[in-house]
């Protein structure tokens, strides 16, 4: 099956939950009680219920790059560590909460990952980009389906790739052996298949249409 | 280079550092490009990117002891000078007790057999035994090898879905050195999830013919339909590669 059949037609539970980027619990409606605010305030119990939220999405996050349960857990307390401390930096305007958990998950798995390669750290990057910024035209106003919708019109390559990466959460190494790319075909290929990406979304809110 | 290749070369770098996988010159770049580049500040392509897995991810059930020990650590949040000590408090607590008992003995010089001693905790075998004979409705599944080297292992699986307890009676396993390597097990359990549940990591030490392990599973089972002991490193993994499966009983 290909990845775009997948994304049409067997992947409607994630398609409710996921993109929507938010566990089931989290309601999208407009007057939303955020966690965050709450967290950047030092309410612990909000704390609390935000690792109850969000623990599993965290702790999927994490099980996808790093295999050893103790650095598994290591990093789970890490990424709720960071996201105490950085929880002022949360803006609904930008991302759901979700969202905003789930980059800084990321971002420490992805360390975690490149460390055991010895790789430099990428999250303690000096010019990283805030958690609060980001251009006018930005995802987070799009509607899920409009997203998936315009992201169909990649490049069947370019989204092999890409569910490869972020579905099967595989390594471009990985990815290398099983689809007989070179490794820096494969790494190219993904970058500028996320900038288009971004591309075709940009366009896409701006209302100009995509002709590809 | 054209403040339009800059950009397009800048872009490319932002979208490795989302994807992991910039080299180690290639973060030098970014950093000296970032420091110039105006869109640096956007954070659309790693929102993105992060959509894009998190379409992808299902979420899974923390285990309640990774769950308990996150909670533990809000206390410890809320006043960063107090984490130093309060982990300490949490890390003595267990040992205090005995830590007690032993100055006592020193400061005292009482016989150790004077000191009442706590109701005698049961063996694991003790604990099967009960369980078998307390609650009839428990499963009982026969354990087979499952690759060469553990052609000699026998033993049987007992697991109780109500009591979420159960122990693992395992016949010439053979001695593992938990440094180099763990057994652990994994239970299969189609009701709850496609992915094996963490059974909990085990050792088997000299001197034993048979030994009695108990289950700790991670996540709460349903319906168990199989359980399967794999080798993994020390500490065991979060998803096992199956590279060594050493014994499976099934029902």
């Amino acid at each position: 099956m290909h990845f775009r059949d997948y994304i049409l037609f067997s992947n409607i539970r994630s398609f409710e939950i996921a993109l929507g980027i938010m566990p089931p619990s989290e309601s999208q409606g407009s007057n939303k009680t955020y966690l965050l605010p709450l967290v950047a305030k030092g309410d612990e119990a909000a704390m609390k219920k935000c690792i109850d939220s969000y623990g599993s999405l965290v702790w999927s996050i994490v099980c996808r790059r790093i295999n050893e349960r103790v650095d598994a857990e290591e990093a789970c307390q890490e990424i709720f560590t960071e996201v105490w401390r950085i929880a002022s930096r949360f803006n609904s305007k930008v991302s759901k909460e979700s969202t905003f958990i789930g980059m800084i998950a990321r971002r420490r798995s992805i360390d975690w990952q490149r460390k055991q390669n010895r790789l430099p750290a990428l999250s303690t990057l000096e010019s990283l980009p805030e958690l609060s910024s980001s251009n006018a035209q930005s995802i987070h106003s799009l509607d899920r389906n409009e997203i998936w919708e315009k992201l169909r019109t990649l490049p069947e390559d370019t989204l092999t790739l890409f569910s490869l990466h972020f579905e099967k959460g595989m390594t471009h190494e990985e990815i290398s052996k099983e689809t007989d790319i070179a490794l820096g075909t494969v790494k190219t290929k993904l970058r500028r298949g996320l900038i288009e990406a971004r591309k075709l979304l940009k366009e896409f809110s701006d209302g100009k249409g995509v002709s590809l | 280079m054209s403040k339009e290749n800059t950009l397009n070369r800048f872009d490319e770098l932002d979208a490795g550092r989302i994807l992991g996988d910039l080299t180690s010159n290639e973060t030098s770049e970014w950093q000296l490009l970032a420091r110039d580049n105006e869109n640096s500040n956007y954070i659309d392509l790693e929102l993105l990117a992060t959509e894009l897995e998190l379409q992808f991810t299902q979420p899974c059930d923390l285990s309640s002891s990774l769950s308990n020990k996150l909670a533990d650590t809000i206390p410890a949040f809320s006043n960063k000078n107090k984490q130093k000590s309060a982990t300490q408090i949490i890390s003595i607590l267990p040992w205090l007790g005995w830590a007690t008992a032993a100055c006592l003995l020193v400061l005292f010089n009482i016989p150790e057999s004077s000191i009442p001693s706590a109701v005698p905790e049961l063996t694991y075998a003790q604990k099967l035994d009960s369980l078998t004979k307390e609650a009839p409705e428990t499963q009982r599944l026969a354990f087979s090898p499952a690759s060469d080297p553990y052609n000699n292992i026998s033993g049987e699986v007992i697991w109780n879905d109500e009591r979420q307890e159960g122990y693992m009676s395992l016949v010439n396993l053979p001695v593992n050195d938990p440094t180099q390597s763990q057994y652990q097990l994994w239970i299969v359990d189609p009701e709850r999830d496609e992915l094996p549940v963490d059974g909990g990591v085990f050792d088997i030490s000299s001197g034993s013919e048979t030994a009695v392990i108990p289950i700790r599973n991670a996540l709460k089972v349903f319906k168990p339909v199989a359980f399967v002991i794999t080798l993994e490193q020390p500490g065991g993994v979060v998803k096992s590669k199956q590279e060594i499966v050493v014994a499976l009983a099934k029902s």
